[in-house]
């Protein structure tokens, strides 16, 4: 294998992998924040496609504002989702209900949720690819290698938008809100607080990610309607190897899954896929929470 | 005031028992009456789905979410594929073969998966269907994507020799007896009362001297080895197999059957639910394209404002969730001029 080959890959690799981590911190962050598995998460980053779609291509705004709108229509999307559906659903929970009848009830709003935006999406764009003209289409040569400059600020892009996330989960006190929440809801709901409101925020964060997720990859790939299904299987992967409820896990994991995903199509071809959903379970063998999360009882 | 109660549940025992008899009595002589040979292949996935969806809720009974019905149905449609095709035996030793390997099977994968209960757990499920529908394409032997043709009819006993659905009709019902049966016996033993109790709570099951791990796995390989059975029957049925047709989708129509049902009733609920969504949307096929959203908005309403499905609507009307309703009308009329803006 040739530096310039390897290169090459390993630059694919660190793209796929930092779509998939802004996509699964914001699973994560629904999940813990709001006890929602959310399956319509493919379909908030296939919308975030179409927007940036919308923004960039057919508007020809600036990447960076159309990228920054795109975050702020799909976090309103999802603030709307959750009032209208998930508040709902939440008001018929008790302290007595169990926490398998929670997940399960949510689990299934989100997978109505899904087949509702997946065929409306289908019924309104059509099938058709539609491709969006690479903001930055140079390609860097430098020594023999050469690298688009497309997959380097889409994975520099991802790495801002996880220190932003940082500083908001740590330095302020909405970040400490919704790190209590994830927590215990009742004890932050006897703090004083109206933990409603932090629940519909976690979860207009979350849509928010997935749709920074379409949107970035939206110039490097085309956009089409079934994009939400490939890549949400593999999220859930993600979430699953990083550990639930581990952020850092959830870096390493999708980081981890990028890079066996890329370097294994490079050596094996189409069994790769096969081989990573085969490792997955016996790393589970060994720790059964995930890299660097806890086993749940 | 202990003895009309007690008045009251014996006739009700007693009429339980005739509406028993009156739904056997129905459901042998349905294929007389129908002729149309598309609704009873209708009835016949209806009884297929319901079996998948009773061992949904066996999991659930035990307080774990399974996507993998579709998993060990593949498996279960495979290897008695193989064991008549490549083995040579018979449909009805292949059947009982079948079940002891998918039990294997699932004590091995099972002891793995059920150790992560939870979000992790319905993760795992998920994605071990894709790992078997992979795995399967992936080999040769199999078929690959293409899959297998030509599978054999079940051999005839006697005179039967199921060349006409109503054969095959009167075999699901059967498995699908066999399989209320056990599961009720099941269901009404300790087992059953111990699944229960770890649903409410593992922690306190375990200190009560229940293991949550053992008893979790045992519903989990009851459950797979029972949707391998009907694995079995469909392979042997439409005679064909694709991997394409055990992907993910189906497991979320078998969780949406029990949801649907009402999940307090661990049999009825999944065979009301499967019997709904067999036929209701083979009447939307008018809108073809729609019928995705016909199905997402019916599953929305059913969960936002039928607690408890059809069966928990009819047992206790008084439960319709009405804050839910109006709540929702108080957000329409919020987000209406919305809508009309944006």
């Amino acid at each position: 294998m040739s530096l310039s080959l390897f290169v090459q890959v390993l630059v694919n690799a660190l793209t796929i992998g930092s779509i998939y981590v802004l996509m699964v911190l914001g699973l994560d962050i629904i999940l813990r924040g709001t006890k929602i598995l959310n399956f319509a998460h493919g379909q908030l980053y296939m919308l975030g496609a179409y927007v940036m779609f919308l923004f960039f291509q057919a508007l020809h705004w600036n990447f960076l504002l159309s990228l920054a709108l795109t975050g702020l229509a799909l976090g309103l999307a999802g603030m709307l989702i959750y009032l209208s559906v998930f508040a709902t659903l939440a008001r018929r929970f008790t302290p007595t209900t169990t926490f398998s009848y929670r997940l399960l009830l949510s689990a299934m709003a989100s997978v109505g949720l899904m087949m509702i935006l997946q065929q409306g999406t289908l019924l309104c764009f059509g099938t058709q690819e539609r491709g969006i003209q690479p903001p930055f289409p140079q390609i860097i040569d430098s020594f023999g290698v050469r690298v688009s400059l497309m997959r380097l600020v889409i994975i520099l892009t991802s790495l801002v938008i996880c220190v932003l996330l940082y500083l908001l989960m740590n330095k302020t006190s909405l970040g400490r809100l919704m790190r209590a929440v994830s927590y215990d809801p009742e004890a932050v709901t006897l703090q004083g607080v109206n933990t409603f409101w932090v629940f519909v925020f976690c979860f207009a964060l979350g849509s928010a990610l997935a749709g920074l997720a379409g949107g970035i990859i939206a110039p490097a790939f085309s956009v089409t309607p079934v994009m939400g299904q490939d890549v949400i299987f593999l999220s859930l992967l993600v979430l699953l190897v990083g550990g639930i409820g581990s952020y850092r896990g959830t870096i390493a994991g999708g980081l981890l899954i990028g890079l066996l995903l890329s370097f294994g199509f490079q050596f094996l071809g189409g069994i790769a896929e096969l081989f990573v959903f085969m490792l997955v379970i016996v790393i589970l063998i060994f720790r059964p929470g995930g890299l660097l999360g806890e086993a749940a009882g | 005031m202990k003895l009309p109660d007690s008045l009251a549940l014996v006739k009700a025992h007693r009429y339980k028992w005739i509406a028993i008899a009156i739904v056997l009595i129905a459901l042998t002589a349905l294929p007389l009456l129908i002729e149309n040979n598309y609704i009873k292949h209708l009835l016949i996935m209806a009884c297929v789905g319901t079996i998948l969806g009773m061992t949904f809720s066996m999991l659930f009974s035990a307080g774990l979410i399974t996507l993998g019905a579709a998993a060990f149905y593949a498996v279960g449609a495979y290897s008695s594929t193989i064991l008549v095709m490549n083995a040579g035996l018979s449909f009805w030793a292949a059947i009982p073969l079948t079940l002891i390997i998918t039990a294997v099977l699932a004590l091995g994968f099972g002891a793995v998966f059920v150790r992560n209960a939870g979000v992790a757990f319905v993760i795992i499920t998920l994605i071990f269907v894709q790992v078997v529908v992979l795995a399967v394409a992936q080999v040769e032997f199999l078929g690959g994507w293409g899959g297998i043709i030509g599978i054999p009819r079940p051999d005839p006993i006697g005179k039967v020799n199921f060349a006409t659905k109503t054969d095959y009709y009167y075999l699901i019902l059967a498995m699908l007896l066999l399989t209320i049966v056990v599961f009720n016996a099941l269901y009404s033993s300790r087992i059953g009362r111990a699944w229960r109790a770890i649903k409410l709570s593992p922690n306190l099951a375990g200190t009560l001297g229940i293991n949550p791990y053992r008893y979790r796995l045992l519903a989990f390989v009851v459950g797979s080895t029972t949707a391998s059975l009907a694995g079995c029957f469909y392979a042997h049925y439409s005679q064909s197999i694709t991997p394409g047709a055990f992907g993910g989708w189906l497991s979320i129509y078998v969780q949406l059957y029990a949801v649907l049902g009402g999940l307090e009733f661990y049999i009825l609920g999944p065979a009301i639910g499967a019997l709904v969504m067999t036929f209701v949307p083979e009447y939307l096929r008018i809108v073809k394209e729609w019928e995705p959203i016909i199905t997402g908005v019916l599953l929305l309403i059913v969960i936002l404002f039928f607690p408890g499905g059809i069966l928990g609507t009819i047992r206790s009307p008084q439960a319709l969730n009405m804050s839910n309703l109006q709540s929702l009308l108080k957000w329409l009329k919020v987000l209406l001029p919305h809508n009309k803006n944006g």
